[in-house]
C-alpha cells in the first residue's frame, strides 16, 4: 500500500488522462496489448483508466472528503509491469481520435513509475548498469568502440573528430558499434559516406550511449548525465551537421537532446542525409541490385519524426529494385517489437510481435525486407529465421552500398 | 483495514498549503458559483411552461447545486492536472497562473489560430472523420445537437427573459415557431440519433473495440433518458393542450409525434413530469466532472494545449 507521488506525471499527460474518452480506437491496432496478447492493461486505454483510477483515489474530490484510498502494491506493480510492455511505437498516437500524444504519455508514465520505485523493471537493470559503468548498453569496454571500421579503414577516411575536424559527425551508436551481426550498418554507412566523398568523422572511442534506452525506460536522470557528456563532445567535435544510422540514437538526439542542452549542429538520420546526396547527384548509383523490396518503417523514424519520404525516394533510385509495400505502411506500419525496452524485458512477446511484421511482408511478395534501424533489424531478422522465411533481411544502405560502391 | 485511512492522507505537496493560495482561488471561485447562482434565480421565467410556481422553485434550487457541484467537481479534476511537474507552486497557485496566461492568450493574436484548432479538431472531430464515418457522425450528431441546443437555450432565454422579444414570446411569432419549436425538437432529434446509434453500436454490436462497464453505460442511459424525457414532456404538453403548445405543434415534429401517442389526461401531469426532466438535467450537468463525460472540457483543452505550446522537433 502507498501514496502516490504524481508529481513526476506531466501537466499535460495528466490533462490527457482525462481526455481519453474510453474509445478504444487504440486497442486494435496495439501491438502489444492489442495484437499479440489481448490485454486490456497492456493497451493505452486499458494503462490510462488504471492509472488513472489509482490517482484519483488518492487526489480527488472524494479522497479531499473521505480520504485517500490505499492502492495494493501488488496492483501499482502490475500496472507498472505491464506499462513496460508497451513498444512505445505511437501507433496509438497515430490513430487518437482525442490527438492525445501518447508517446509522451508513456515514456513519463515510466518515469512516474520510477520515481515511485516500481520501475524500471529488473531486466533492465544490466542495461542501466552497463550504460552507467561502460557507456553502451552490451557491457563491451569503450576501447572497442572503432573496432567495426577496421576493416575499410583503407577503403574509407574516417576522421576521430576529437582529434581532427569534420564537417560530418557520424553518430554510429551502440548497436551497430558492437552487435557483430549488425555492424555491417556501419560499416555500409561509413562506405556510403565515403563514396560521396563526405568529409566524415566519428567520435571514436569516445562516443557514449545516446542514452535512449535510458529515457525510454524512465530513467530521466541517467539519461540527462548521458545526453550532456555527448553534447559536451559535439560542442568539442563541432561539425556542420551530424548523421546517426540508428533510428533511436536519432529520435533521442533530435528530440530530446534540445531538451536537456544546446546541440549546435543539425541532427540528420542517414536516410535524408543520403537521399540529399542522391537527388543533387552527389551519389552515382551505376550497379543493378535486381530484387523487390518492401520497407519497414522504423517507428523512431516514421511516427516519431515523420521520414517517410526519403527511404523509399533512396530504394526507388536504385536500379533494378522494385519498392512494393506492405498493407500496413507508414503511419499505420505496424512495430517490430523491439522497441521500448520490451525486447530486453519480454523477449517473446517482441518476437511475436516481430514475427507479425514478417508475415505483413511476406503478404507483398517482396524478396527482401529493407529497413533504416538496426533494432529493427536484429528483430525481423530473427523473426525471419524463426519462421524460416524465404525473405532476406537488409538494411537500406546496405542495398545502397552495393549499388554505388566497388 | 478499512479501505480509507486517515494516515494516508495526502501530505503537503511541494510548496502547497498555504492559505493565501487557496484564499486567492476560493474566494473568486465561490464568487463565481454565488454570481452564476443568482443570475438563475433571479431571471423571471415569465414564459416558462410549467404552471406551479413551487415546481419552479424546486427545480430552480437544484439547478443551483448541481451548477455548484459540476463547478466544484471541475476544480478538482483541474487541481489534479496542477499536481504534475511542469509548473512550481501549491496546485492553486499553478492554477490561477495558468488562468491568468489563458485569459492572457485569449486577448492575443494566436486565439485566431487556437480558435480554428477547437472548431477543426475538437469541435468537427477532423480525425475521427478519417477513421470511422460512422463513429464521427455519432459523435458529431451529440457534441453538435448539445453544442447548438446549449447556443439556442441562451439566445432564447436573453430574448424571452431580458429582451421580451415579441416574436420568441406569442404562439405564433417566427422566433417562437422556428426556435423555440423547430429550433429544439431538430436539436434534441440530432442527440436522440447520435445516441441511439451509439446504444446500438454498443449494446447490440458489440465491437471488439468497445469496452462497457458501468460509467459508459450510465452515460449514454442518463443521456437518452434526458432528450428522449424531452421529447415526452412535449407531448404531454401538447396533449393537454398547455399554454405555450396550443398552437404551431406541427413545428414541434418530434414532440408532436409523442403527443399522437401520449392520452390528453396525461396533460395533468405535465408540472411533475417537467420537474422531473429539469431535475435529471440539472442532474447531468452535475453528474459530468465525475463522468467519462469530463472528456466533453478535458479533450479540448489538452487538444489546444498540445497544439498551443512547444512540442518536440519533428522530421
Amino acid at each position: 500500500m502507498r501514496k502516490l507521488d504524481i508529481s513526476k506525471l506531466d501537466v499535460l499527460a495528466l490533462m490527457r488522462y482525462d481526455a481519453c474518452t474510453r474509445c478504444g480506437e487504440c486497442t486494435a491496432t496495439c501491438p502489444t496489448g492489442g495484437e499479440a496478447q489481448d490485454v486490456e492493461l497492456v493497451t493505452p486505454r486499458g494503462k490510462i483508466l488504471r492509472l488513472r483510477e489509482f490517482y484519483r483515489a488518492q487526489y480527488g474530490l472524494k479522497a479531499k472528503l473521505l480520504g485517500p484510498r490505499m492502492i495494493p502494491d501488488d496492483q501499482l506493480k502490475e500496472l507498472a509491469g505491464r506499462s513496460y510492455e508497451c513498444t512505445i511505437c505511437g501507433q496509438c498516437k497515430t490513430v487518437c481520435p482525442a490527438h492525445l500524444d501518447t508517446i509522451e504519455m508513456w515514456e513519463n508514465m515510466r518515469e512516474f513509475f520510477v520515481a515511485n520505485g516500481l520501475g524500471p523493471l529488473p531486466a533492465h537493470e544490466s542495461i542501466v548498469k552497463s550504460i552507467e559503468n561502460y557507456d553502451n548498453p552490451w557491457m563491451q569496454p569503450r576501447t572497442q568502440r572503432t573496432r567495426w571500421s577496421k576493416r575499410i579503414e583503407k577503403e574509407v577516411k574516417i576522421k576521430d573528430v576529437l582529434k581532427e575536424h569534420a564537417e560530418v559527425l557520424y553518430f554510429v551508436g551502440c548497436t551497430a558499434t558492437y552487435d557483430p551481426n549488425i555492424k555491417e550498418m556501419a560499416v555500409n554507412s561509413a562506405k556510403v559516406l565515403g563514396a560521396a566523398k563526405i568529409d566524415f568523422g566519428t567520435l571514436g572511442n569516445e562516443e557514449g550511449c545516446c542514452g535512449s534506452t535510458l529515457l525510454r525506460t524512465g530513467l530521466l536522470d541517467s539519461g540527462r548525465k548521458t545526453a550532456l557528456r555527448n553534447i559536451e563532445r559535439f560542442e568539442k567535435a563541432a561539425p556542420s551537421i551530424m548523421v546517426a544510422s540508428c533510428a533511436g540514437c536519432y529520435k533521442t538526439i533530435r528530440q530530446d537532446y534540445p531538451r536537456i542542452g544546446k546541440v549546435g549542429a543539425r541532427m540528420v538520420h542517414i536516410t535524408q542525409f543520403v537521399n540529399e546526396l542522391v537527388s543533387t547527384g552527389k551519389i552515382k548509383l551505376a550497379k543493378r541490385v535486381n530484387g523487390t523490396v518492401t520497407y519497414h518503417d522504423p517507428c523512431h523514424l516514421g511516427r516519431h519524426n515523420h521520414l517517410y519520404d526519403e527511404p523509399r525516394k533512396i530504394l526507388e533510385a536504385i536500379p533494378g529494385i522494385r519498392v512494393v509495400e506492405m498493407e500496413r505502411t507508414r503511419e499505420e506500419s505496424r512495430c517490430c517489437g523491439a522497441g521500448g525496452g520490451v525486447k530486453t524485458a519480454f523477449p517473446e512477446l517482441a518476437e511475436k510481435i516481430a514475427s507479425l511484421r514478417v508475415a505483413d511482408a511476406e503478404g507483398t511478395g517482396a524478396d527482401m525486407l529493407v529497413t533504416s534501424c538496426p533494432f529493427c533489424y536484429q528483430s525481423l531478422k530473427a523473426a525471419i529465421e524463426t519462421k524460416g522465411s524465404k525473405l532476406r533481411m537488409m538494411d537500406l544502405m546496405e542495398l545502397l552500398a552495393a549499388s554505388c560502391t566497388e | 483495514m478499512s479501505i480509507y485511512d486517515s494516515s494516508m492522507i495526502p501530505k503537503k505537496m511541494p510548496q502547497e498549503g498555504y492559505l493565501k493560495d487557496k484564499l486567492w482561488l476560493y474566494v473568486p471561485f465561490f464568487g463565481a458559483v454565488l454570481l452564476i447562482c443568482a443570475v438563475i434565480l433571479m431571471l423571471p421565467y415569465e414564459t416558462v411552461y410549467v404552471r406551479d410556481e413551487a415546481y419552479l422553485g424546486m427545480f430552480l434550487a437544484t439547478v443551483c447545486v448541481c451548477v455548484a457541484i459540476f463547478m466544484l467537481g471541475t476544480l478538482y479534476n483541474v487541481l489534479i492536472w496542477m499536481h504534475g511537474k511542469g509548473i512550481s507552486g501549491s496546485a492553486e497557485k499553478r492554477l490561477m497562473r495558468v488562468l491568468l496566461k489563458s485569459l492572457k492568450f485569449f486577448l492575443s493574436r494566436r486565439f485566431g489560430r487556437a480558435a480554428s484548432v477547437f472548431l477543426k479538431d475538437a469541435l468537427y472531430l477532423s480525425k475521427l472523420k478519417d477513421r470511422s464515418a460512422l463513429r464521427w457522425l455519432m459523435h458529431l450528431l451529440i457534441l453538435g445537437g448539445f453544442a447548438i441546443m446549449f447556443a439556442l437555450d441562451l439566445a432564447v432565454t436573453v430574448s424571452l427573459d431580458l429582451l421580451k422579444y415579441e416574436p420568441m414570446i406569442r404562439d405564433d411569432g417566427w422566433a417562437k415557431l422556428w426556435l423555440r419549436d423547430f429550433g429544439f425538437d431538430l436539436v434534441g432529434t440530432m442527440i436522440l440519433l447520435g445516441l441511439l446509434i451509439a446504444a446500438v453500436r454498443r449494446f447490440v454490436f458489440k465491437p471488439k473495440i468497445v469496452r462497457t462497464e458501468l460509467p459508459d453505460a450510465a452515460s449514454i442511459l442518463f443521456l437518452l433518458a434526458v432528450v428522449l424525457g424531452g421529447f415526452i414532456l412535449e407531448g404531454m404538453g401538447i396533449a393537454g393542450k398547455i399554454l405555450g403548445h396550443q398552437s404551431g405543434n406541427e413545428y414541434s415534429f418530434m414532440g408532436y409525434a409523442f403527443s399522437l401517442l401520449t392520452p390528453e389526461s396525461l396533460g395533468d401531469y405535465y408540472d411533475q413530469a417537467w420537474l422531473i426532466h429539469g431535475v435529471m438535467s440539472a442532474l447531468l450537468i452535475a453528474y459530468i466532472p465525475f463522468s467519462k463525460l469530463f472528456h466533453m472540457i478535458a479533450t479540448p483543452i489538452a487538444i489546444e494545449a498540445d497544439r498551443m505550446l512547444p512540442q518536440r522537433e519533428v522530421g
